[in-house]
């Protein structure tokens, strides 16, 4: 064959070209396979950092301060009618029980001392007594060490927020109150330990007391809407369009139509919700039910989506089967393919509700963000959401609810991240082979 | 239609004495694509009738259409009059579920449920009520995997997945399916074409037994499967039947020059 430039090479003249752009090619993989690894450090260390942060943020959030005191446990002054009845034990002076205990300690003096002792021990004490003696009757006349919850600015000068240096004018608390402090210490009444608020209490102004369990189980009960609404509507709406609707014009748009629904915003929801359940259908306000409807709608796309591509998997060997042996169109739905889509479906689904337990937007819109004290009884009940709920505390200015802001945080991730592995697990698990 | 009346190209005799399933003038269209182009064939009672050809020559298509299996298609159109015992098949009054019961399928791959073999075979006879307590369906399962040659090997393991057979142990629970309805006409879609040889002589062996019993029509690639098994043939080249008749006929003696071009190996 000839030299020319400008044709084939020749066999010999091609590998030598070969070997010296293999050199080049190997650099650019190496430079490629750098890049590759810098891009998931550089991730990998955005992830570490926010997962330190928050957990050394938050972890302290699930601890907090602790008095213990010996409380004469008497039974005239707190349970006058003599019966452990509610009523009786609200007409007693639980307040003045615990307020003696105190100052049998700290003896306060003068009219302010006494003012600024009792706001030492979170108000959240005289309930406290109340539950204790209910429980332990014959306790009554003894003298018991009971422990309590130390009020949030107590708290916040225990863990070095609030600091001794700072001139006493611009402390929230006084000179006074740090001595009565340090003689409890002295004593070893002061403890440091999980705060049975935070999961059990209710929100609560006093930061001490505030915790999570309304919002968990407002957040539970919405959840539980969602899902009973979502995914029966989902799954048939996914079987409907692959199985019996024909391919035409019509199920195209409505195919485009729920794809780009997947992409809305979700406080858009939020306003649909405030303007049709509420405005025109004038429900109330801030329910779980109005809620769940509220997500049910912004996860709904998300089930269909993923229902149809389980649905879409199962191989069509399967259908041919079920006909071939006379089985009718449902039959064949019904019988086979959804049990073997299933899986991909639930996966779906359970990936959509961890999307909607983190979802704050829509429910603000409607309402779900009034401060709300009671555990909701039902989805009828007004309540409010986790999430919400973090957002309504990461307003208040106490340095405790920072800390328990963090720690709800931790809460609400522990859920999202366990309900996405146990969706992974679900996957595996129930993976078949034709 | 009488039998005398059909115009057709093909080779041989279509007609058989006593015809379990009659098709005549047979077109079928998927999109604007005729896949089969003027076919009429008789099936006899009790008989196997191979279809044989060289690759898309239509015959699964043809044997997709004795038990409206092309329904499944959306794309696919049928013309023409395909009867059973008399009555056809694509009248609109018909119900094409019972019809799949009286006209069962084996396809080429295996495909059992993923479910246990028991439930595999009493599938057919539950959605069609056909058993009256659990210990009939129990016999009726019994009954069809014994005739499918496969109760010696599970009875002790019913509850286990069909899946988990061998390959030709699960074509023959796929034919012990279609047998536990009781159908007239079993369609067979290359039954053997995904087995091993030890496994497609068992099969065929089967086929010869159940042949006293059902009208098997069964598409193979291979000639000589059909020589073996079947009492007559049927040859399709490009959607047309060129040739049919007594299969030792076809294969020594065939009528039809593209006939003995695909015999003798020339083409397909």
């Amino acid at each position: 064959m000839n030299n020319s430039k400008l044709g084939l090479l020749t066999p010999e003249q091609a590998t030598k070209q070969v070997q010296k752009s293999i050199d080049r090619r190997n650099n650019q993989e190496k430079r490629y396979r750098f890049y590759g690894r810098l891009a998931i450090a550089i991730a990998l260390i955005f992830l570490v950092t926010l997962f330190v942060t928050i957990i050394s943020k938050g972890a302290p959030g699930f601890f907090q301060y602790y008095v213990t005191l010996d409380v004469e446990l008497d039974r005239e002054r707190l349970d006058p009618k003599g019966d452990l009845s509610t009523g009786s034990l609200y007409s007693g002076d639980a307040r003045g029980v615990v307020r003696e205990a105190l100052f049998a300690v700290v003896n306060p003096e003068g009219r302010s001392g006494r003012r600024a002792a009792g706001k030492m021990v979170s108000s959240g004490s005289e309930e406290r007594i109340r539950k204790f003696v209910q429980k332990n009757p014959e306790l009554f006349g003894t003298i018991q060490p009971i422990r309590f919850a130390l009020d949030d600015d107590i708290d916040s000068f225990m863990r070095g927020f609030i600091k001794r240096e700072t001139p006493e004018a611009d402390r929230r608390i006084n000179d006074n109150v740090i001595g009565y402090v340090d003689l409890l210490n002295a004593q070893g009444r002061i403890s440091y330990n999980f705060s049975d608020y935070l999961i059990f209490g209710s929100a609560s102004r006093d930061a001490e007391m505030a915790g999570i369990k309304g919002a968990f189980i407002g957040s539970i009960m919405t959840l539980a809407v969602c899902l009973v609404l979502s995914f029966p509507i989902g799954v048939a709406t996914a079987v409907y369009l692959e199985e019996i609707a024909k391919k035409n014009r019509i199920t195209e748009f409505i195919e485009i139509n729920i794809n780009n629904l997947a992409a809305v915003p979700s406080v858009v929801f939020g306003i649909l919700g405030l303007a049709i359940f509420i405005g025109v259908f004038g429900m109330p306000r801030s329910i779980p039910l109005i809620g769940g409807v509220v997500l049910a709608l912004m996860t709904l796309p998300t089930i269909i989506i993923s229902s149809r591509a389980a649905i879409r998997a199962v191989p069509p060997s399967v259908r041919d089967a079920a006909y071939g042996v006379g089985a009718s169109r449902i039959q064949t739905i019904f019988h086979h393919v959804i049990p073997l889509a299933m899986p991909g479906m639930l996966t779906g689904t359970i990936i959509g509700m961890a999307q909607a337990l983190g979802e704050t937007a829509p429910l603000l819109m409607i309402g779900m963000v009034a401060f709300i004290v009671d555990v909701p009884g039902s989805v009828m009940d007004p309540g409010t959401v986790l999430p919400v709920q973090i957002f309504m505390w990461a307003d208040f200015a106490e340095r405790m609810f920072i800390q328990k802001t963090s720690a709800a945080i931790i809460v609400l991730l522990v859920f999202l991240v366990g309900m996405n592995a146990f969706a992974i697990i679900l996957r595996k698990r129930l993976e078949r082979r034709w | 239609m009488s039998t005398a009346e059909v115009k057709t190209n093909t080779m041989g005799n279509i007609h058989v004495d006593d015809a379990r399933m009659t098709a005549r003038m047979v077109d079928v269209f998927y999109g604007d694509k005729k896949a089969i182009d003027n076919v009429s064939l008789d099936i006899g009672s009790k008989e196997v009738i191979s279809l044989i050809g060289p690759s898309g020559c239509g015959k699964s298509t043809f044997l997709r259409c004795l038990n409206r299996m092309n329904d499944t298609i959306d794309s696919c159109r049928v013309m023409g009059t395909i009867a059973l015992d008399g009555q056809d098949i694509y009248d609109p009054s018909v119900d094409v579920v019972p019809l799949r019961a009286r006209v069962g399928m084996v396809f080429q791959k295996p495909n059992p449920f993923p479910k246990s073999i028991y439930d595999n075979v009493a599938y057919g006879p539950r959605i069609h009520g056909l058993a009256y307590d659990k210990a009939h369906l129990d016999a009726i399962v019994e009954e069809a995997l014994q005739r499918a040659g496969l109760w010696a090997e599970v009875n002790d393991r019913l509850t286990q997945s069909g899946t988990g057979l061998s390959g030709g142990q699960q074509q023959r629970l796929c034919i012990a399916r279609a047998i536990a309805v009781s159908p007239e006409v079993i369609l067979m879609d290359e039954p053997c074409s995904a087995l091993d040889p030890i496994a497609t002589a068992k099969v065929e062996e089967l086929i010869n037994e159940l042949s006293a019993e059902y009208s098997i029509v069964i598409v193979t690639h291979s000639m000589q499967q059909a020589a073996r098994i079947s009492q007559r043939t049927a040859y399709f080249h490009l959607g047309r039947l060129i040739e049919v008749g007594q299969t030792k006929d076809v294969f020594t003696n065939p009528l039809n020059q593209q006939t003995e071009a695909y015999i003798s190996g020339k083409i397909g």
